[in-house]
């Protein structure tokens, strides 16, 4: 009796799978580029040509202006930078129970030789004051922050602490 | 008496047949996550830092402006100047109705030179905008 050939097992080998899988890995990993796009929201006004202006009462306004070389001045009187979230925040909140034509609003205006930087930083303060109070005001009335909250609670809380901030056009050097 | 030490019988052997898998899962993952970067950007510039940071959710509607140490503006693949912004843009958001213009501003730039930009942007019922900014820690 003859004997029959023993046939090799057909099989591909996949012991080198992982490192080809590896090598595209690798490839991908170093190609990713995770950037998030994250900033600073605002929503500028429509543009009108001719402005009617309105009159806002005194204590309404919050008004911040940023000279030159980076001096702070809120409602008149001269305070640093880091300052503006301490100082906002109780005037944001005094106003939580006032109906929405009566909420605080924060006018931002700069020179036209401020530096980008100095700008941010204080509309950061100012948005950083807005975003304390929302989560101070969700913390006591649903127990979560603002960013827990679903969204009808969300918009409440929206209602009682809107972001108003006015971007005033600077004014021109002579 | 003979002392034994006692060894187990199972194999000393980490499974690797289903490491292809786990590795395949992984790079699934970074496919799927991976952007690669459609446009080149010309200009050269360094973000501001802010705390008061919210992101964007929607990628798509995204069109950027970017700003350079020396002024530069780009929008898209090319350098533009400060009068063409507004058709540009203004094509823009008839295609996209609800766009917002993420600006890359250099940090060191004028404030007027902003406003100027703003000012073109309002032109063109651009109204959403989003100040880009690293995360400051």
């Amino acid at each position: 009796m003859i004997k029959k050939k023993k046939t090799p097992e057909a099989t591909i080998p996949t012991s080198s799978m992982a490192d080809i899988a590896f090598l595209l890995l690798i490839f991908f990993l170093v190609a990713t580029v995770i950037d998030v796009d994250s900033g600073i929201g605002m929503t500028l006004p429509e543009f009108i040509e001719d402005i009617e202006t309105v009159e806002v009462p005194k204590d309404r306004m919050a008004a911040i202006l940023i000279n030159e070389t980076g001096d702070v001045l809120l409602d008149g009187q001269p305070i640093s930078l880091f300052q503006i979230t301490a100082t906002l925040k109780p005037r944001i909140q005094s106003k939580i129970d006032l109906p929405k034509n009566k909420k605080l609003i924060v006018s931002l205006k700069t020179d036209r030789r401020t530096v980008y930087n100095a700008y941010i930083q204080a509309l950061d303060q100012v948005k950083e004051a807005f975003f304390e109070v929302r989560d101070e005001y969700s913390n006591s009335k649903f127990g979560t922050k603002f960013n827990d909250l679903d969204e009808t609670s969300q918009n409440e809380v929206k209602e009682a602490v809107p972001i108003i901030i006015s971007i005033a056009e600077p004014e021109k050097i002579k | 008496m003979k002392f034994e030490k006692k060894r187990s019988s199972t194999k000393q052997e980490i499974p690797t047949a289903s490491m292809p898998d786990i590795i395949f899962m992984l790079l699934l993952f970074f496919m799927v996550t991976t952007t690669l970067r459609e446009v080149e950007v010309l200009v050269n510039y360094s973000l501001p830092e802010a705390k008061a940071i919210e992101k964007i959710e929607n990628r798509r509607l995204i069109s950027y402006i970017w700003v350079g140490k020396d002024g530069k503006i780009q929008i898209n693949d090319s350098l533009v100047k400060m009068e063409e912004i507004q058709g540009i843009m203004y094509t823009k958001r008839q295609a996209l109705p609800n766009v917002i213009v993420s600006l890359r501003i250099d940090k060191n730039t004028d404030m007027g030179y902003v406003t100027d930009i703003q000012q073109e942007l309002r032109k063109a019922f651009c109204l959403r905008i989003n100040y880009s900014a690293n995360v400051k820690i």
